[in-house]
């Protein structure tokens, strides 16, 4: 697990994006520079409590995050953090998580 | 608008939970195939071109099909549009028999995955559905829809059963289509105590994945049927990519072309009869026909309760994916513009729309990310 969810930022404009962009939708250019977001507020949750094919599936939730000076991210959800809170994430792998500051 | 291009038949194959032993994408394929060349009353060796869109067809690709179909061609093209690739091969093969490229065009799509297979393909969607949403167990499209339905009941004051009246109107339609997969009528009641599959979307609100086909013929209107009126296409806009998933989901690419849609069409909303609303989910039937202008102040709710729940427009007449079936979203779309054809030949049989002229049709897919990125609409017309 590493602290934030690494982002690429466009070094020309500033632009953060997630999932990794060719070109800039903005200026278009293909300049990048790896940058992470530590944070974000939870916009709107789900419960994913079926899936096709699966037996034994445990309910996952997930967000909609909106990140400060990033883009909106779909992450995992580890605690009961709802819409409006403040939490922290982090990245498994190439998976983004997130959970309540104060529980991270 | 196409002058010398028409729909002149079409035909799909059975719809199935799950596909029997010796049947298989390309056996679908040619069911539909087959239907359709005896509605458009066409023989094999006449087809000139063909577009074919599938989930499922790989490794073969449109040669393979081609080759397997018996049919030598001078048009081909293979689509991977998802839920557009039907409105997209149809203004391909348009412009494809007015420009004498080729004529008769076949358009066809398919898809029997299986629930497993299924799964497979929605969790390697694309590359940022493989490597950023399967590993949390996003569901599929039903995880990202689920979300998108939150932003618009939160957005447009939406509740539970104003979806539910999309469902109950479209089951309503599926009774009279001897192909839907679900036909039996189902009740509000119903509707809210269905099991959550992803919050806040229940077991009604998704599209149950079947196994078929559906294909379309093009040509020149005189070669339609004697006694059958041909259909033609007054305007068609498609949209790839139009926010670069910057936005909230809500709108479609849809809202990219809408005016001008209809200033090509030189129609307006209120002159269509039946309207096939790609319905991979409630809330984007909601979103595209607030799109296409069709919501009187973009009050979804009032919509959804009155024009809807009260049967006032006939929107999605064959029972529309959630009732009949998603063979895939390619020919899901497919399906659609079958209908409205179906409509506007006045061949609907129960479910006919009496009089119906004029139709609309979109086509909504491939979700990049957070939502769908394509997206398409035309105007049909019966030509008299």
């Amino acid at each position: 697990m590493s602290d934030g969810i690494g982002i690429w930022r466009c070094r020309a404009c500033g632009i953060g994006y997630f999932p990794e962009r060719l070109l800039c939708s903005r200026c278009h250019t293909h300049d990048f520079v790896a940058d992470r977001v530590t944070e974000g507020v939870v916009e709107e949750i789900t419960v994913i409590r079926h899936v096709l094919g699966q037996t034994d599936w445990q309910p996952r939730r997930l967000a909609n995050v909106r990140t400060v000076n990033g883009p909106r991210i779909t992450v995992g959800l580890r605690d009961e953090s709802g819409p409006g809170t403040v939490i922290a994430l982090f990245q498994e792998g190439t998976a983004p998580f997130g959970a309540a500051k104060s529980a991270s | 608008m196409s002058m010398n291009a028409a729909i002149i038949g079409v035909g799909q194959s059975a719809y199935m939970r799950r596909p029997q032993s010796g049947q298989s994408t390309h056996t679908f394929l040619r069911d539909a195939v087959v239907a359709a060349l005896q509605d458009a009353e066409v023989d094999a060796s006449d087809i000139q071109g063909m577009a074919v869109t599938s989930f499922s067809i790989a490794p073969d690709t449109a040669i393979d099909l081609a080759w397997r179909l018996g049919l030598s061609l001078r048009w081909l093209l293979q689509d991977t549009n998802g839920g557009s690739s039907a409105m997209n091969m149809l203004g391909h093969a348009l412009r494809g028999v007015e420009t004498g490229a080729a004529s008769p065009i076949l358009v066809v799509a398919g898809d029997a995955t299986g629930l497993g297979g299924y799964a497979k393909i929605a969790a390697n969607y694309n590359i940022a559905t493989r490597e950023h949403l399967a590993p949390l167990g996003h569901g599929g499209p039903n995880g990202v829809y689920s979300l998108v339905t939150t932003r618009q009941m939160n957005k447009y004051g939406l509740t539970k059963s104003d979806y539910g009246h999309i469902a109950i109107a479209q089951r309503a339609w599926a009774a009279k289509n001897p192909f839907a997969v679900y036909r039996t009528p189902l009740t509000m009641e119903e509707y809210l105590a269905a099991p959550m599959v992803a919050d806040p979307l229940t077991r009604y609100d998704c599209v149950p994945v079947v196994a078929g086909a559906q294909a379309l013929i093009i040509a020149h209107p005189d070669r339609c049927p004697r006694g059958r009126a041909p259909v033609r296409v007054r305007a068609i806009r498609n949209s790839f990519n139009y926010d670069n998933q910057e936005g909230d989901g809500l709108q479609t690419g849809i809202s990219t072309f809408a005016d001008e849609l209809w200033q090509a069409a030189d129609a307006r909303p209120a002159e269509i009869d039946v309207a096939s609303i790609y319905d991979d989910y409630p809330a984007m039937v909601l979103a595209q026909l607030n799109d296409l202008g069709m919501i009187p102040d973009h009050d979804l709710a009032a919509y959804a309760r009155r024009e809807i729940g009260e049967r006032r427009v006939p929107i999605n007449t064959w029972g529309g994916m959630m009732s009949a079936g998603q063979p895939g979203g390619p020919a899901g779309g497919l399906n659609g513009i079958s209908e409205a054809v179906l409509q506007l030949q006045h061949r609907a049989g129960e479910r006919q729309v009496k009089g119906a002229r004029r139709a609309v049709t979109t086509g909504y897919g491939m979700t990049l990310y957070r939502y769908g990125g394509t997206a398409a609409a035309a105007i049909m017309e019966r030509m008299e």
